[in-house]
């Protein structure tokens, strides 16, 4: 049997650490990460959006989050209503969709593993896995946003193709496609291994090796 | 003392800024176009196309089912509806955008897209008739498949038909540099 292309070593390795690290996401890793981002997701957006640390985000009894975002915006006046201040845009979210924000990590660390080599492997995938996390972060706090903007122009009645098509953009960007696409992004950013093997950049990592070179020797200079 | 001695690259030279740049451009207004009014229309009649697909190999392997637009039905009353989003369509944008950044003659790129968009559609039938038969068994590895598993699958499966499409690439350019 001749042996497997570096392509469909990859697919296949791949492909296996795929299943048997989201299985042990959704079984085992799946709360204890929710718990962490969510801690991390009101402090963080806290910070960004504004509003008291911890404020953004509270767990419901049923397992469901609820957002608090403050945005300050006003209501025009209806009919025999006033103008209304709105100060912030609360809204629920379940469970279930809030797990996409933690999927990312479980992916990442398959295409980083897919590569035979654990200790070349090793730096990338400690690297590799602070930048996911962190983007997890940023796309929970940028999914919040968004979805208060979108609650917020339905709220006015005035909202434009434009502004609608921006806000879906955004978050169709943030749900549907950057926790699938950046762990792949991210494994080709952090591991120069898998950059050489896919577009031959730079130089052969495996090919980089120490060579000794002769001892230089002091000149005496002699009389002659 | 040691040095690091580099093995120099035939390959042509490509700049990855320029790559990553051209791409993350291609990629955000091909998204973007996706999501205007006209191109969802032709999003739906898409979905409905690969459904009747599906529905035509379930058949063709002895299964059961009827097809109603992008719906498939098991005659247990399970249905499963191809949404957007879950015809590929963003994942094929991917591979174009990868394609197109991608230094390569214009019949090339041609090729890489064509053949590539076609493997991943095959491989998100073969993904969609999967979970028409999962859902039928269980709904909590239904969703597990559908939103997650299936999902980086086939982006796994998409950087793949890039790396061999790069790979075809190279050589082609290797090959054009030795005949000259």
């Amino acid at each position: 049997m001749p042996p497997l292309r570096p392509q469909a070593r990859f697919l296949l390795r791949g492909s296996g650490l795929l299943i048997g690290l989201l299985t042990l996401w959704w079984f085992a890793l799946l709360t204890p990460m929710l718990w962490v981002l969510e801690s991390a997701g009101g402090v963080f957006g806290g910070l960004l959006l504004g509003g008291r640390n911890g404020e953004l985000i509270h767990q419901n009894p049923a397992g469901d989050w609820s957002f608090h975002v403050p945005l300050e915006m006003t209501l025009a006046p209806a009919a025999g209503q006033p103008a209304q201040q709105v100060h912030s845009i609360d809204f629920d979210m379940p469970r279930s969709d809030v797990i996409a924000f933690t999927f990312s990590l479980p992916v990442f660390w398959a295409i980083a593993l897919a590569l035979p080599g654990w200790r070349q492997n090793l730096r990338p995938l400690v690297i590799g896995t602070a930048l996911t996390a962190g983007l997890e972060l940023v796309l929970l706090v940028a999914f919040a946003e968004v979805s208060a903007h979108k609650a917020a122009a339905q709220l006015s009645g005035v909202e434009g193709a434009a502004d609608a098509w921006i806000l879906r953009f955004g978050e169709y960007l943030a749900v549907s496609v950057l926790p699938y696409a950046a762990p792949f992004f991210i494994a080709l950013a952090v591991n120069p291994r898998l950059r050489w093997q896919i577009f031959q950049w730079g130089a052969d990592p495996e090919s980089s090796r120490p060579v000794e070179l002769p001892e230089r020797k002091s000149l005496k200079k002699g009389r002659g | 003392m040691a040095c690091y001695q580099r093995e120099l690259n035939s390959a042509p030279q490509i700049h990855p800024i320029r790559f990553a740049a051209i791409f993350a451009c291609c990629f955000l207004v091909g998204i973007g176009v996706l999501l205007t009014p006209p191109l969802q229309t032709a999003d739906k009649v898409f979905s409905q196309m690969l459904v009747r697909v599906a529905h035509a190999v379930v058949q063709a392997f002895g299964g059961h089912a009827t097809r109603e637009a992008a719906v498939l039905r098991a005659p247990g009353g399970f249905a499963v509806e191809m949404r957007d989003g879950c015809n590929a369509v963003n994942v094929v944008i991917l591979l174009c955008s990868a394609v197109l950044a991608f230094p390569a003659s214009w019949k090339l790129k041609l090729l890489g897209i064509g053949l590539g968009s076609l493997i991943i559609q095959a491989v998100n039938v073969v993904r969609f008739i999967s979970l028409f038969y999962l859902g039928q068994y269980s709904m909590t590895w239904f969703d597990f498949a559908h939103a997650y598993l299936w999902e980086s699958l086939i982006v796994l499966d998409t950087m793949v038909v890039f790396w061999y499409w790069v790979t075809r690439v190279l050589r082609a350019g290797a090959a054009s540099h030795a005949s000259a």
